[in-house]
């Protein structure tokens, strides 16, 4: 249920993911934009255009869950895909009281981030 | 009285008492010599027999002197006698048949007053029994060894022109130094040295000394020999020693050479055995390697959360290419490009994963302490694998101030990361509690003259004063689920490398625990 054009920004602080991740979603027909932190995604105009954002959780500097608290504010409207490897059990409640329209844990199936995609970008 | 006439003057001239009498003991003679040991002058003395001077004397004492006298004509005895005013004092006498003049039936006595020096013989006697009882009796092992052939054949040596430097020559030759222990000669041991070294038979250990010195320990010998020529008075040294059968154990061997003794050539050691204090130190130390083992694996476990984390990230990225690699593939005309790409970044990201898990197998091997070059800097940035899930977690900031060109010191890498790792926790849990203040967490390293310092700082609450004394010892915790031995063992741990910890507040508020190690 991919749409070709969709741009997606992926945020993450660990390259080899970030790098990973942009090439991922690349092979299912989506556009692109990387950022290591969050504040470097806030503050490029790039960034606005991002039809979906899937993002880290615990980075240096602001959080995943700040930068959704973040958007917010700014009542900008893209889905936020959280994705984190930590593995504590508090996580998934954190996400969700953010207003996160999935959490992904990492390492993740396949499977779960084409349905979790799909969801999102139905409307 | 014609007799007297005629030696009166000579025999008063002779030092020692001189008594002339007749086999009856009748006093003929009496010289001055006499009157000044026995108190009795000429006038009183002579006319009168010897029994009237002396008292009584036992026939068991003179019989022997009269019988030498029979037979050989001369007579020798130690004798007391007893002064005018009541003393007593030993004599030496000799009697002497024919008198002065050949006249039979006469006999002159000479009398030597040996009271003092059979005083002092005694004393000696005593003394040297006193010395010998000590010798046997103590639980020590103890040896009389004869060094002056080693004399002879190191001035030998020196004549020969073909060694200046003894010490270099001993080091550059240790086989002559082994000649030096087969000429030096066991004169005597004590009972604890054929119990410790012999097997019950104290003559075959009076050889040389070489069957026990091990080929190993043949410098400490040496060593011992220059301390003796180099005029020490002792030298003491830990080593192996061996049994006569063979067997090497661990001891603490002293020589001494007392100017008086060691002029003639003799040495004195003695040796105890330290098997036993050996063996209780390498169970202390496996003891605390345990201990340190116990607590780096208890840290893994806490630290279990930050662990996944770290391992998770690579795991994740190889998935994430794994999957687009088969989506490239998948297309009618395949991204080969792509996958190229992707595939190489696999292979880093599982070199990365594995050197990941290796440094958490490190952490949690009970393995052997070792002692190797260690990079202070390299140990942090290891260090940091644990670490930096956990500093993000609490939002804290790090400050890596690390001086380039830092020496290298001797350690254990797992042990001292684990110190690392153990006071940067701390730190951060420190912190853990103030939401307002900007958490910060310091690490500098640098050197200071021959030492390497690592600190670190927090700028949590300090330490509290009563508290900064009992810090590093066992079971101090201000944690309800701490056990308290974190801090026990980093001390121990670096203390095992020669260096020291401190903690102290910091001026500005916080703590900081400074490692100093010493750099190679």
């Amino acid at each position: 249920m991919s749409k070709p054009g969709l741009l997606i920004a992926v945020i993450d602080d660990d390259d080899s993911f970030r790098v990973a991740m942009e090439g991922l979603l690349r092979s299912m027909g989506y556009r692109t934009l990387a950022f290591s932190s969050a504040e470097t995604f806030l503050a490029s105009p790039e960034g606005e255009r991002a039809d979906c954002i899937l993002s880290d959780i615990q980075m240096p500097g602001m959080s995943g869950i700040e930068l959704k608290q973040r958007l917010d504010e700014q009542h900008r409207r893209a889905p936020v895909i959280m994705v984190t490897a930590r593995t504590e059990p508090t996580i998934r409640q954190q996400a969700i009281e953010s207003g996160a329209a999935c959490l992904l844990r990492k390492p993740f199936e396949m499977q779960t981030l084409v349905d979790c995609l799909g969801r999102v970008l139905l409307h | 009285m014609d007799f007297l006439a005629r030696h009166d003057d000579l025999i008063d001239l002779v030092h020692e008492s001189i008594i002339v009498h007749s086999a009856d003991g009748l006093i003929l003679a009496w010289n001055s010599a006499s009157e000044a040991l026995y108190g009795w002058s000429k006038g009183e003395a002579v006319g009168k027999t010897l029994e009237d001077i002396f008292g009584p004397v036992g026939e068991t004492k003179t019989r022997p002197l009269r019988d030498q006298l029979r037979a050989e004509g001369r007579g020798h005895i130690e004798m007391c006698r007893r002064t005018r005013d009541g003393a007593t004092r030993l004599v030496e006498i000799t009697w002497a048949g024919g008198g002065l003049d050949g006249s039979a039936g006469e006999i002159v006595e000479t009398g030597r007053d040996v009271t003092e020096s059979r005083a002092a013989g005694d004393a000696l006697r005593k003394s040297e029994h006193r010395y010998r009882n000590l010798f046997q009796a103590m639980a020590a092992s103890f040896w009389e060894l004869d060094f002056s052939p080693v004399g002879e054949l190191l001035y030998l040596k020196k004549k020969s022109g073909l060694v200046d430097n003894f010490e270099r020559y001993f080091a550059e030759n240790p086989g002559f130094v082994r000649e030096l222990m087969r000429e030096t000669r066991v004169v005597d041991v004590n009972d604890q040295t054929v119990t410790l070294f012999g097997r019950g038979d104290k003559a075959e250990m009076l050889g040389t000394v070489e069957p026990f010195w091990p080929e190993t320990s043949t410098h400490i010998y040496a060593a011992a020999v220059l301390s003796a020529i180099g005029g020490k008075l002792n030298y003491s040294a830990q080593t192996m020693l061996r049994t006569i059968e063979g067997r090497e154990f661990p001891a603490l061997f002293t020589a001494c050479y007392p100017p008086d003794t060691f002029n003639k050539g003799t040495l004195l050691v003695g040796v105890i055995d330290m098997s036993r204090e050996i063996e209780a130190q390498r169970r202390a130390a496996q003891m605390q390697s345990d201990m340190a083992h116990a607590a780096r694996v208890s840290m893994l476990g806490e630290l279990a959360a930050s662990i996944a984390h770290e391992v998770n990230q690579p795991l994740a990225a190889i998935s994430a290419n794994a999957e687009a690699g088969l989506r490239w593939l998948d297309r009618d005309i395949p991204d080969l490009r792509e996958v190229k790409a992707l595939t190489s970044r696999i292979a880093a990201d599982s070199r990365r994963a594995a050197s990941i898990i290796g440094r958490i197998r490190a952490m949690a091997s009970g393995s052997k302490v070792e002692s190797v070059p260690v990079s202070m800097n390299d140990m942090i940035s290891d260090a940091a694998i644990f670490l930096r899930s956990e500093i993000q977690k609490r939002d804290v900031r790090v400050s890596l101030s690390l001086s380039s060109g830092l020496p290298m010191l001797l350690g254990d890498k797992v042990q001292l990361q684990q110190v690392i790792v153990n006071l940067a926790m701390n730190a951060l849990q420190a912190m853990g509690g103030d939401q307002s203040a900007r958490r910060v967490l310091v690490l500098r390293t640098r050197s200071i003259e021959s030492r390497v310092v690592l600190e670190v700082e927090d700028n949590g609450p300090g330490i509290h004063p009563d508290h900064l004394a009992t810090l590093f010892d066992s079971f101090f915790t201000t944690r309800p689920d701490g056990m308290g031995m974190g801090l026990a063992i980093a001390r121990s741990i670096v203390q095992g490398a020669g260096g020291t910890i401190v903690a102290e507040n910091r001026e500005g508020g916080g703590a900081r625990f400074t490692v100093s190690l010493p750099a190679i």
